[in-house]
């Protein structure tokens, strides 16, 4: 009824969110752990932020591991130079990639296709090539230490995030669930129905009277802001900010991430998260050849399943 | 004081002219096909390692001429069997493809000969420094100067007057109608993408020669080659190859006041370029966008 | 009272003229059609109208306002709305979501992040109102991409009637299609005009259509206008049947 995500159904949330809930519980005897759930839903909500760029406005960026990384970085030098609050900390790293995000976007947003993801990743290697260079600030090619998650405190208790793999991931839960509700209002709002029109016709939209440059430039801004969260959980999970969490290779990795699950579908980029995570995880720890697997499940997903993992699953409930 | 600078200088124009190679192998296939080459630097690698191969039976002149040949006809047959099923497809799929070739490549390169650093032989003349006072600049570095500056012009006439040259070229401004005119754009885009990586290899055998081969060795160029795209302005052959010497020069000039900031260099130029000139040096307004 | 004015343009691209020193009004109420041979400049001539890009010298007013070289989205809010040759929709929307998004934009809701029951029913009512006008409610919960040539046509003139227009361009409306789909396509346009009395004008290659649809019809050759009048006068014009005879095959 309202818009293309109406043809979501509503059981794909309902399970998800069931698995996602109950996963401390049932992980162990699948040889899973608390920490490798927490990096699928900080994958999954990196992907599901770049994807309101790529699924939902149609619009290429092969950079968005910068604004991953600066989410990174800013959580971590808050916590290292300035605060101890772990929600300030998340806070800051957001702005910082989102607000980067933002004032690089203004740049960019008349290019399209392969000029568009060139000049995103040319971008996203600035900001690696600082994270680098500046030793005494970020720690330069060994990445940001010193700094370490603190406990929430609410007032009445506090929650110890640190010591408590499990209590950590159930804060990383509400605050991917927080996000994800509120990247399904935006989509479904009338502005999200802007979006989807760029997508499937640029000049349709143009001469309907959709300014275009601006709302792609808004949607571009968006997506890093949600990124960049991802970014700053990214830090916590680790206590540690990496430059390699800036460089392009991550930014491939957030792409097919997002592809493999189904750039059309809203959950897709989550499923693809999962999936390559645990692989990743599965592949690294048998073989050192794991950049080969890897590639290969870059190729093979290109050429055989284009339309990712619930968009082969929309097909076939179509047909 | 004054051979430092002179050392910086001559290893900064060395590394543009690797820059402008890669640069043009890149934009073509990007200009024909729309594709960016991620596995561009591994294709360089390629390069040197088919030379490393090749050169105790040819020699190092053989090696030389043969190693770019082998390598194209293995970017000919990577574009039949893979890159060529993406053409019509969302730019995203030609990215990750040829991401995740970048990929492959990189770990079996590693697995076959190791990810220590091999040397590349060079025929005793070559690795000759000039002259005691010029101790550090062997005749190895002007060779490469000279033989890359042959090859890129030899690239620019093969285009200007060769009949495949002129219709690539006419194939980047409007391919429907190189093929309304009976031209076969499967092969044309096939062979064009193996022109690419011939250049790409003849970068790894001449780069081989200068710092030895690992696998990673392309790496560090694809970034900079990017940028020359971007600077030189999108579609522009002509544009990458300004876009290339000019990002080339000024690191070459920034190593010799201060070696840290070359890279940031490049950098700043594209900042400047995307703020002033968004379309590039050389771009044509629309192209692109 | 003219409604649309078209005073003396000409548009060149480097050294071809492509338009040149074409003046046209047309009435409030009229359904206006543009005709001529293939390169005759018709496509350039609407395209300058509806802000492609504006004419080299001449000027283009709208209900007495000077628009020759407003952006199009400005175009749009002074009620100026068109369809494309080659359609130009949403392929993967239904019928309802295409018509939904023209809608929120015409109401001023394009960067709204929410919808509060009272505009969604005021835009929900307003997208059934304009999928029956363009006689698509059988039609309306599937993927646009999945219909028929007409009824893709139909969506798309939906779309630009959602803009509230008080001119409709239409570019060659009946382009590319067969004897029934046309002659669907033709009697919409005709309930549109006679009905609901929108402005229209259109570009047309197919004379039947436009001998039956327009009340004034404007020839264009080699880029120059070389006769207007009611079809009456356009059949019995011998200029106009020695150009298309003589460019015909």
């Amino acid at each position: 009824m309202s818009g293309a995500l109406a043809r979501e159904r509503p059981t794909t949330a309902i399970v998800i969110f069931a698995l996602l809930l109950t996963a401390p519980f049932w992980l162990p005897y699948v040889g899973g752990y608390d920490a490798l759930a927490t990096r699928v839903l900080v994958f999954g909500l990196a992907a599901m932020g770049f994807n309101m760029l790529l699924g939902f406005t149609g619009v290429m960026s092969f950079g968005h591991a910068a604004y991953f990384g600066l989410g990174a970085y800013g959580a971590g030098l808050m916590l290292r130079y300035v605060t101890s609050s772990t929600m300030l900390a998340v806070v800051s790293g957001t702005l910082l990639g989102g607000l980067a995000g933002s004032l690089f976007g203004t740049l960019i947003v008349r290019r399209r296709g392969v000029y568009f993801a060139m000049v995103t990743i040319a971008f996203g290697q600035i900001c690696y090539y600082i994270a680098y260079s500046w030793n005494s600030f970020t720690g330069g090619f060994d990445g940001l230490r010193g700094f370490s998650r603190q406990p929430i405190d609410l007032g009445f208790t506090s929650i110890d995030i640190q010591g408590n793999g499990t209590a950590f991931y159930y804060f990383v839960l509400l605050i991917f669930a927080l996000a994800a509700a509120a990247m399904g209002l935006i989509l479904r709002s009338p502005f999200g129905r802007t979006l989807l029109a760029i997508r499937e016709n640029e000049r349709r939209a143009r001469f309907l009277g959709i300014p275009i440059e601006r709302h792609i430039w808004m949607s571009f801004s968006i997506s890093c802001f949600f990124t960049a969260l991802a970014g700053a959980l990214y830090a916590l999970l680790n206590n540690f900010a990496d430059p390699l969490g800036l460089h392009y290779t991550l930014s491939g990795e957030i792409v097919i991430m997002t592809v493999m699950g189904g750039m059309r579908a809203f959950w897709g980029p989550l499923i693809g998260a999962a999936v390559f995570v645990v692989l990743e995880d599965t592949i690294s720890s048998m073989t050192v050849n794991w950049m080969s697997f890897v590639g290969i499940i870059f190729i093979l997903v290109v050429l055989f399943f284009p339309r990712g993992l619930l968009g082969m699953l929309k097909r076939r409930d179509a047909a | 004081m004054f051979q430092v600078v002179l050392y910086n200088v001559t290893n900064g124009l060395i590394i543009g002219t690797f820059y402008v190679l890669m640069a043009l192998g890149l934009s073509l296939i990007l200009n024909l096909s729309n594709v960016i080459n991620f596995a561009h630097g591994n294709f360089l690698a390629l390069g040197g390692y088919i030379a490393y191969v090749l050169s105790p039976h040819l020699g190092y002149w053989g090696a030389l001429l043969v190693a770019p040949v082998v390598t194209a006809a293995f970017g000919f047959a990577v574009e039949r069997l893979m890159i060529r099923r993406v053409y019509n497809r969302d730019p995203v799929y030609s990215l990750l493809l040829t991401f995740g070739l970048a990929f492959v490549m990189q770990d079996l390169m590693r697995y076959v000969w190791g990810s220590n650093g091999l040397p590349l032989g060079l025929p005793p003349a070559l690795a000759q420094p000039l002259s005691a006072a010029l101790f550090f600049i062997t005749y190895y570095r002007i060779f490469m100067v000279v033989f890359v500056a042959i090859a890129i012009t030899g690239l620019f006439a093969f285009l200007r007057y060769s009949r495949v040259g002129v219709r690539i070229r006419a194939g980047t401004l409007d391919l429907d109608t190189v093929a309304a005119l009976g031209v076969n754009v499967g092969v044309l885009r096939s062979f064009n993408f193996a022109l690419g990586c011939l250049l790409a290899g003849l970068s790894g055998v001449l780069a081989a020669g200068q710092i030895g081969l690992n696998p990673n060795m392309g790496d560090d160029l694809l970034m900079p080659s990017f940028i020359a795209i971007i600077v030189g302005g999108v579609g522009s052959l002509t544009g990458t190859l300004v876009g290339g010497l000019v990002i080339g020069l000024a690191a070459a000039l920034t190593t010799a006041v201060y070696p840290a900031a070359s890279e940031a260099v490049i950098y700043v130029i594209m900042a400047l370029v995307l703020l002033i000139r968004p379309r590039g040096l050389m771009g044509e307004e629309g192209m692109m966008s | 009272m003219s409604f649309l004015e078209i005073r003396n343009v000409t548009k060149k691209f480097g050294s071809l003229v492509a338009v040149s020193g074409v003046s046209v009004t047309v009435a409030p109420g009229e359904l206006r059609a543009v005709i001529g041979p293939n390169g005759a400049g018709k496509t350039t001539f609407f395209n300058m109208i509806s802000g492609f890009f504006p004419p080299t010298s001449g000027d283009i007013l709208l209900n007495g306002e000077f628009i020759t070289r407003l952006p199009v989205p400005d175009r749009v809010a002074r009620g100026m709305a068109r369809t494309f040759q080659i359609t130009e929709i949403f392929p993967e929307l239904s019928v309802r979501e295409n018509v939904r998004i023209a809608v929120e934009v015409a109401e001023g809701m394009s960067r709204h992040f929410w919808c509060g029951a009272a505009a969604r029913a005021r835009v929900d009512a307003r997208v059934n109102e304009i999928v029956t006008q363009s006689e698509l409610m059988p039609q309306a919960g599937r993927l646009v991409g999945e219909l028929s040539h007409g009824d893709q046509r139909a969506a798309e003139i939906a779309m630009a009637l959602s803009l509230k227009p008080k001119l409709l361009l239409l570019d060659e409306p009946t382009a590319g299609m067969g004897e029934q789909e046309t002659h669907q396509v033709a009697g919409l346009i005709r309930r549109l005009h006679r009905n609901s009395g929108y402005t229209i004008m259109l570009v047309e290659h197919d004379m039947r259509v436009v001998f039956n649809l327009a009340d004034r019809i404007t020839v264009l050759d080699q880029g120059r206008m070389l006769a207007d009048g009611t079809p009456a006068e356009i059949a019995a014009n011998a200029t106009v049947q020695a150009a298309y005879l003589g460019n015909a095959e």
